[in-house]
């Protein structure tokens, strides 16, 4: 079974403070000075696809993991980690354009992707990422690929060559599917999915071997039924008082004193 | 504009869909020359009335289907589709809404946006506005072909209750023939285990990654629950496992709006804030003056939540507000 992750890094932008929310004339922030990261749900999808490797010995169920980006160069730390864990092609289509509000575009690359250059049985893809928060990406290369497609997974696990067994979050329960492939899957909140770190061994082994480089002008890119047009910094600020005490069981007491025992009363 | 507004009717929580359709057709649809009316997907015949008390428009159409499975619903709006020319369709919030707008608007060749909190439409076209770079920035879309179909932001809007209509055309339809889920070959749901609706909760305590373990977690929780609070959590300690998801609260879990709202080693990450930004009252604890949550919280006390909660725990039992009388449940 060929499953291809297909993920994104992203800055972390809980490291930006209040002064660097400033957006330009073309509609970008800047985050370059920030380090860039998995985002949190492909983090989640490329570890379960590694669970998925640990257990295809198992049940006697040969896989093939492999994973592709859309980005520039500063994602090849990330791909050298997942080459170390054992994802056997990976893949960056570099791209230096702001892809951020086309999830139409990136969707028709990795359906083009799949149909000419490597055929899959699953895609696995993050719900959205922490940037554009597109949150259709996934949706639509199922549709282009005319596959079905489920969302909001926290677990597979493998039946057979052509099953699998997902679990994924649907409102107020967890659904447990058993399923044919070719799909796509999109991870949501799947708890303990931290994505694990390569042994030095590994590293050495296997994350030296050269990461598959494309570029994105040799795909066909869709126009967008969308236009982002306006983007607007949008601000939280409370008074965040101060509760000042030599010890935490005065403030504690301040607390109630002055801010909770008035307003517990009116509950 | 001509619009539809889609129910899931087979969900425990219609009513609170039907409320939120509810507010975001008064906000937004009512102003303009438009036509409206609601499509409700339902499984089980003794739901048709209790249904009908549900919708937001005096237009209906009862659609029966054997479950809510995202190719079934797809399907059945596209039949539905060819015998009118929707302009607009709304879906709820929730993770199946979203995926059937933006499937629905590529099998018809139209647009989508998801996770949408104000629109402003014309007959000649549709800006929407959502929630990017995690919630810190809200960004304008020009949504160019129709049908546009659009899901609803979680807590983007007030709930408003339904009024019934006095005078309602219903119509009804049976699809339950559709059968396009056929990859599936079988499945069975588990519901979350029933818990107190953290979106209605008016005291809510709220553990972040700061808390550091289960342990702490549940004694964290031990103690909201004494002090008569709500309790929840933040994407990291559902992740951890140190909480059930159905505690979750931010743009992932609930959308709250308490009178009083404290939170315990929580940054405040801009996904997580969504969630409580429209409480009354924030209490910020925090070893780090610099957490974002210090700066969006009303009052913060920078120290040892341990301590803090402690202190807390005391005073209310003093007060004679603990419902553990003289258990310790401190840490």
């Amino acid at each position: 079974m060929n499953i291809l992750v297909c993920f994104k890094t992203v800055p972390d932008l809980e490291m930006l403070d209040d002064q660097d929310w400033v957006i330009d004339k073309n509609h970008q922030i800047d985050t370059s000075f920030l380090k860039p990261s998995l985002d949190i749900y492909d983090e989640s999808a490329l570890e379960i696809a590694l669970t998925l490797l640990d257990a295809s010995e198992k049940v006697k169920v040969p896989i093939e993991l492999n994973a592709l980006t859309i980005d520039g160069p500063g994602a090849t730390p990330v791909l050298k980690t997942l080459k170390a864990l054992r994802f056997k092609r990976v893949v960056r289509i570099d791209s230096q354009d702001d892809l951020r509000f086309k999830p139409r575009a990136i969707a028709s690359v990795l359906t083009q992707y799949v149909r000419k250059q490597a055929p899959q049985d699953v895609l696995l893809l993050g719900r959205q990422t922490s940037v554009s928060e597109n949150a259709k990406t996934h949706l639509l290369t199922a549709e282009m690929l005319g596959w079905p497609c489920i969302t909001q997974v926290a677990g597979i696990e493998l039946v057979d060559r052509s099953h699998l067994t997902v679990t994924s979050q649907v409102d107020e329960a967890w659904l447990q599917q058993r399923i044919q492939t070719p799909c796509v899957l999109s991870v949501g909140d799947a708890p303990n999915t931290y994505m694990r770190v390569p042994t030095l061994k590994d590293r050495m082994h296997h994350g030296k071997r050269p990461v598959e480089t494309l570029s994105i002008g040799d795909f066909q890119l869709p126009e967008e039924t969308e236009k982002l047009i306006d983007l607007e910094v949008t601000r939280h600020a409370r008074p965040g008082i101060l509760i000042q005490g030599e010890t935490p069981e005065k403030k504690a007491r301040k607390l109630y004193e002055v801010y909770l025992k008035e307003r517990l009363q009116l509950l | 504009m001509i619009f539809k507004g889609i129910l899931n009717g087979c969900s425990t929580n219609i009513a609170s869909q039907a409320e939120e359709l509810n507010a975001f057709i008064g906000q937004h649809l009512r102003s303009v020359d438009t036509t409206g009316s609601t499509i409700i997907f339902y499984s089980r015949e003794d739901q048709k009335n209790a249904l009908l008390g549900l919708t937001p428009t005096a237009s209906v159409q009862l659609v029966r289907i054997t479950r809510y499975q995202p190719e079934n619903i797809l399907e059945a709006i596209k039949t539905l589709e060819k015998e009118d020319r929707t302009e607009l369709y709304v879906f709820p919030s929730g993770f199946e809404g979203s995926e059937i707008a933006v499937r629905l608007a590529f099998r018809l060749k139209g647009s989508s946006l998801v996770q949408v909190k104000q629109i402003q439409c014309s007959n000649e076209k549709l800006i929407a506005k959502k929630a990017v770079y995690a919630s810190h920035v809200l960004a304008s879309f020009q949504l160019t072909k129709k049908p546009y179909c659009v899901s609803l932001a979680k807590g983007g809007t007030d709930s408003q209750p339904i009024v019934k209509q006095d005078r309602m055309t219903v119509t009804e339809l049976d699809m339950t023939h559709l059968h396009q889920d056929r990859f599936i070959k079988d499945s069975q749901s588990t519901p979350f285990k029933p818990a107190r609706d953290l979106t209605r909760a008016r005291f809510l305590v709220i553990g972040g990654n700061g808390i550091h373990s289960h342990e702490n977690t549940q004694k964290l929780q031990r103690i909201a629950e004494s002090i008569g609070a709500d309790f929840g959590v933040s994407r990291p300690v559902a992740m951890h496992v140190w909480a059930p998801m159905h505690r979750l609260i931010g743009v992932s879990g609930a959308m709250t709006k308490a009178d009083i709202c404290l939170v315990a080693g929580v940054s405040g990450a801009a996904a997580f804030y969504a969630g409580i930004e429209k409480s009354k009252f924030i209490v910020a604890i925090n070893k780090d003056i610099r957490a974002p949550i210090v700066k969006s919280a009303d009052v913060a006390i920078i120290d040892d939540y341990k301590a803090v909660m402690n202190e807390l725990y005391r005073i209310f039992h003093e007060n004679k507000d603990t419902r553990f009388g003289e258990e310790n449940e401190t840490f």
